[in-house]
């Protein structure tokens, strides 16, 4: 038995244990609501960065259409066989996923009758940084592949068929600048990247319209967040967000005129051994819609689709005759005599040039000091010439003579008024300005004065002057509507998926010509009669029951190589507009390496009008090579 | 057998109480903390930890009901039973994560430490008891507390427990504190074991690591409590990740059995059902479910004061103020731990956390404070 000793009076110590013991208490309740109140956001944001992975599904393209709802560009399904590493059964820590997948791999591999196409490495990379997501295989497959795999393949453990929206241009290589192409964007917004832990890379536009409108066609890309373990296999689906398809590109081309230009660009006559370069451009002039735009040699944008091998791909972007080169906007070209047309107006206008006086041609001149005459293209002489003779026969000497008589400010003058020499304002792709050259710019480009022979070989419209084929054809647009200068453009509308108005492009004029009714009749007179007389430069052009009105050009290229003169090619233009009274067409033919305007361009540019209207091309046979 | 009865009917019935809610709480937790989704079976550590508390509660009634003065009588068998089962863990013990804890038979294992926590608390209580207030004011009975609770916890330190070696220090200075001892000895005595501590752990890491040539996970896991990105998918994940859990939590919670911190494995399901069950309580039920855990503790502690104050004795006194010091260093030092307030030990909290031995071990105590009030002084 204990003999304890009476407990009387209550210990004060007990009371400071007690204290104690609640500022303990309090100190972690204090704690706790600093943690969970305080800063639940701040773990709560953690908790959901290291458990929640944002996976980006990027959007199908919107469509490009022509004027009248034809599909230029749309989006076709692609299969790919992807596999899914989290469904090869349980795999452990020890173990090597690529030696796991590779069992599978074979199979898929023998039975789809492909190579395999993966290393161990992508395996194994994937499997760290993707692991929830199909590591796909083979993209792009043929529909009896797809057939091989539904039959003997789609068993196996965690492989899958994928669909994937890929672009698809239905006319292939049709318009092939003007719409662009697309690519994996690789190098996209960091934002983006870093909102999502998953992310499937968009397709970016890299040229012409796709290009342009690449953020209306991309549409809006949608997500789906899932939840993973501390492994990063994925257990189970937190929320998901559709993709919105991109808008609809309704263009101003015509895909029947489109095609007739470029068939008829591909028919350029052209002597033997001379490659096909060139361009033609077709516009309204009532507004400046872009009716066709082609440049050849061209190329085909389904090509950079996924699954296409590399080599093909090389070989366009290596091409030394460049057919990824839109020429419409991109090259540059002396305008040759399709600027005598200009000369004229200028020389009309400053009263310089009256219509009937006579210039007496007998094929050359001498002009100051210059060692070498000025010859003109007819060698023997075109005798006593007007101004409307001097267009139809594109006479050198009458543009020598009368040009430096009108004097180089005002056939500059002129030249700007018609858009030569500054950007056109054109809606897509990175365009040229040209040239048009004055004494200013001739001292500081070639410390050298300007000389009356550069007054005479701008008349003509040669010298330094150039121009790109685009703004030939908006010159001569000018020239057919009576003086107004339109912005050209190619994007019609933007609509939405569902059909609301995103954007709509409105016409706009650049200028109004400021020289008489009265002088601008007078020059499209003379263009009708270059091409409508059987013995004018263009007659080739002409067209039957349809009045145009045009003038050909022949610009001579001297070709250098290391300093040392290789030999002269000739750049051969059409300009012209039809029909002559209220023209719907304006247009400009360009062939870089060819005989003349008048035996290579104006007949495609007849072949051109001609099918537009639907009538017959007056054909002629057997003209000069040689025709200006 | 009436007798008994008579000396239910005055148990503390707060106190009873506050245990049972915390005992129910456990077993929906810890099946919480096992559970990993719909449809997917749930591993029976919740059942177990019924099973345990099954025991438990005879033991507790049992250990209530026997006079605490008859079982105090036994306090020498107590602690040489305890020092024997400690060396003996040392050597046949059962080795895991490195360190030897168990001894077990078959499917049955027992922790000696926890028996050497309560072995030290009753020996210590006794011994005090039976010191004069006039010897208790001497060093000499300062040095025979030392020299009673330094060989237990030097044998838990090998194992090595480091937690469990610790709870010993609040148990002994509660113990002298009360007991009278000058508290200007006690302040010397702790800052000499500070002093101790701070040098002689340090070199007992670095011999350590120098004989077995890899870190001391001690030393990393003090070394993460400095630093938390120390080392953040090893040592200091657990105290990331449990952080994140209680955090998460907000102000109410995921709601049961939808925390994902726990579901998901960011924290492990080895550590989340015993260590780090509070970090599955605040995930799923927010700082209103910390609060009510605390709450809990807290009428369990202020119970034992209370009945430290009117014990009928001053061993009675001696035996509740150890009790509620263990139990308050095992609440502190866990849910500090899991909220960053205190370095990663691996102390389990009191009658939640899983695990056999510190449940029977911690009723065993709350019996004994029950034991002290019925038996307390009546007026």
């Amino acid at each position: 038995m204990i003999i304890s000793a009476p407990f009387r009076d209550s210990n004060p110590r007990l009371a400071v244990i007690a204290v104690l013991i609640g500022l303990g208490l309090s100190l972690l309740l204090a704690d706790l609501w600093r943690v969970q109140v305080v800063n639940a956001e701040v773990y709560g944001g953690r908790d959901q960065e290291q458990s929640l992975r944002r996976v980006r599904i990027p959007a199908a393209r919107g469509e490009i259409t022509d004027r009248n709802g034809v599909v230029l560009a749309n989006n076709r399904p692609s299969y790919d066989v992807a596999l899914n590493l989290d469904q090869l059964g349980p795999v452990s820590k020890k173990q090597d996923i690529a030696a796991v997948a590779e069992a599978d791999l074979t199979a898929l591999s023998r039975a789809l009758n492909l190579p395999v196409p993966l290393t161990d490495r992508e395996v194994r990379n994937h499997y760290r940084l993707r692991r929830p997501l199909p590591l796909p295989v083979w993209k792009n497959l043929s529909t009896e592949v797809v057939a091989a795999f539904e039959e003997r393949a789609s068993h196996l453990p965690g492989v899958d068929l994928i669909v994937t929206p890929v672009r698809q241009y239905p006319f292939r290589s049709r318009a092939a600048h003007v719409l662009g192409y697309v690519g994996k964007a690789y190098t996209n917004d960091e934002e983006d990247v870093e909102r999502f832990y998953y992310y499937e890379p968009d397709s970016v536009g890299k040229q012409g319209v796709e290009s342009s409108c690449d953020e209306f066609l991309r549409g809006a890309p949608g997500g789906y967040t899932i939840r993973v373990n501390p492994t990063g296999r994925k257990v189970g689906d937190v929320g998901q967000k559709a993709a919105e398809v991109g808008d609809r590109v309704t263009l101003t081309l015509d895909e029947r005129i489109q095609k007739i230009v470029e068939e008829a660009l591909e028919r350029a006559p052209l002597s033997a051994g001379k490659q096909l370069r060139g361009a033609a451009v077709a516009l309204d002039p009532r507004n400046g819609e872009v009716l066709a735009m082609a440049s050849v040699p061209s190329f085909d944008p389904n090509l950079f689709n996924p699954g296409v091998p590399p080599a093909l791909v090389n070989e366009v972007l290596t091409d030394p005759r460049s057919p990824m080169l839109n020429r419409a906007i991109g090259a540059r070209y002396a305008p040759g005599s399709t600027f005598k047309a200009v000369t004229l107006l200028a020389g009309l206008d400053s009263g310089r040039i009256s219509p009937h006086d006579p210039v007496v041609c007998d094929g050359a001149m001498q002009i100051g000091k210059w060692p070498r005459p000025f010859r003109c293209w007819n060698t023997r002489g075109h005798g006593a010439v007007d101004a409307l003779s001097a267009i139809k026969e594109s006479c050198d000497i009458y543009f020598y003579q009368k040009g430096m008589a009108t004097g180089v400010d005002a056939i500059d003058r002129t030249a700007l008024e018609l858009g030569l020499g500054q950007a056109t304002g054109f809606d897509i792709g990175r365009e040229l300005t040209g040239l048009v050259p004055t004494p200013a710019w001739k001292q500081t480009h070639k410390n050298e004065r300007w000389w009356d022979g550069d007054t005479a070989q701008l008349a003509i419209g040669q010298s330094f002057l150039l121009a790109t084929p685009l703004q030939m054809a908006c010159l001569a647009a000018t020239l057919g509507n009576r003086g107004t200068l339109w912005r050209p453009f190619v994007i019609k509308r933007i609509e939405t998926c569902e059909g609301q108005m995103v954007r709509q492009t409105t016409p706009q004029s650049r200028n109004r010509l400021r020289e008489s009714p009265q002088n601008i009749e007078f020059v499209r007179q003379a263009m009708l009669g270059a091409i409508q007389s059987a013995d004018g430069t263009g007659h080739a052009a002409a067209v039957k029951e349809l009045a145009v009105a045009g003038k050909t050009g022949t610009a001579e290229y001297d070709v250098y190589d290391k300093g040392a003169l290789q030999g002269r090619i000739k750049r051969a233009w059409f300009i012209g507009f039809a029909p002559y009274d209220n023209p719907q067409v304006a247009l400009a033919v360009v062939i870089e390496d060819a005989d003349s305007g008048g035996h290579s361009a104006a007949p495609v540019a007849g072949a051109i009008l001609a099918g537009i209207f639907q009538k017959k091309a007056e054909t002629v046979t057997g003209g000069p090579a040689n025709l200006d | 057998m009436k007798r008994y009865l008579d000396s239910l009917k005055r148990m503390d019935w707060l106190l009873f109480g506050a245990m049972v809610g915390l005992a129910v709480g456990s077993v929906f937790f810890i099946y919480s903390a096992s559970y990993r989704g719909p449809g997917q079976t749930v591993p029976d550590f919740y059942r177990k930890q019924m099973i345990w508390f099954g025991v438990g509660l005879a033991l507790y009634l049992a250990v209530a009901l026997i006079d605490y003065r008859l079982i105090c009588q036994w306090a020498a068998v107590w602690y040489a039973m305890a020092i024997g089962l400690l060396i003996l863990v040392l050597i046949v013990g059962t080795r895991i994560y490195g360190a030897r804890r168990w001894l077990g038979w078959g499917s049955f294992n027992i922790q000696p430490a926890e028996i050497a926590k309560l072995a030290v608390l009753i020996t210590l209580s006794y011994y005090l008891f039976h010191r004069t207030p006039q010897q208790r004011r001497r060093w000499s009975t300062i040095g025979a507390a030392l020299g009673l609770t330094l060989p237990p916890l030097g044998l838990i330190m090998l194992e090595p427990d480091l937690g469990s070696a610790l709870v010993l220090i609040p148990i002994g200075f509660g113990l002298l504190y009360v007991a009278g001892v000058r508290a200007r000895y006690l302040v010397v005595i702790a800052v000499l074991g500070a002093v101790l501590g701070a040098v002689g752990l340090p070199l007992a890491w670095k011999l350590k690591e120098k004989r077995t040539g890899r870190k001391s996970y001690q030393k990393e896991r003090l070394m993460v409590f400095w630093d938390p990105d120390r080392d953040p998918l090893g040592t200091g994940w657990n105290y990331n990740q449990s952080l994140i859990a209680v955090g998460s939590g907000g102000l109410k919670g995921k709601g049961y059995l939808q925390g994902t911190q726990n579901q998901l494995g960011y924290l492990p399901s080895t550590v989340s059902r015993n260590d780090f069950l509070f970090a599955v309580i605040a995930e799923e039920k927010g700082f209103v479910g910390s609060a009510c855990v605390v709450g809990l503790y807290a009428v369990i502690l202020f119970s034992g004061l209370r009945i430290a104050a009117n014990a009928r004795d001053r061993l009675g006194m001696l035996l509740a103020t150890g009790i509620v010091a263990m139990l308050f260093f095992h609440v502190f030092i866990n849910v500090g731990m899991t909220i960053g307030l205190m370095p990663v030990t691996g102390l389990p909290l009191p009658l939640l956390s899983y695990g056999g031995s510190f449940v029977l071990a911690s009723m065993t105590a709350l019996g004994l404070l029950q034991n002290v009030w019925i038996h307390r002084r009546v007026y």
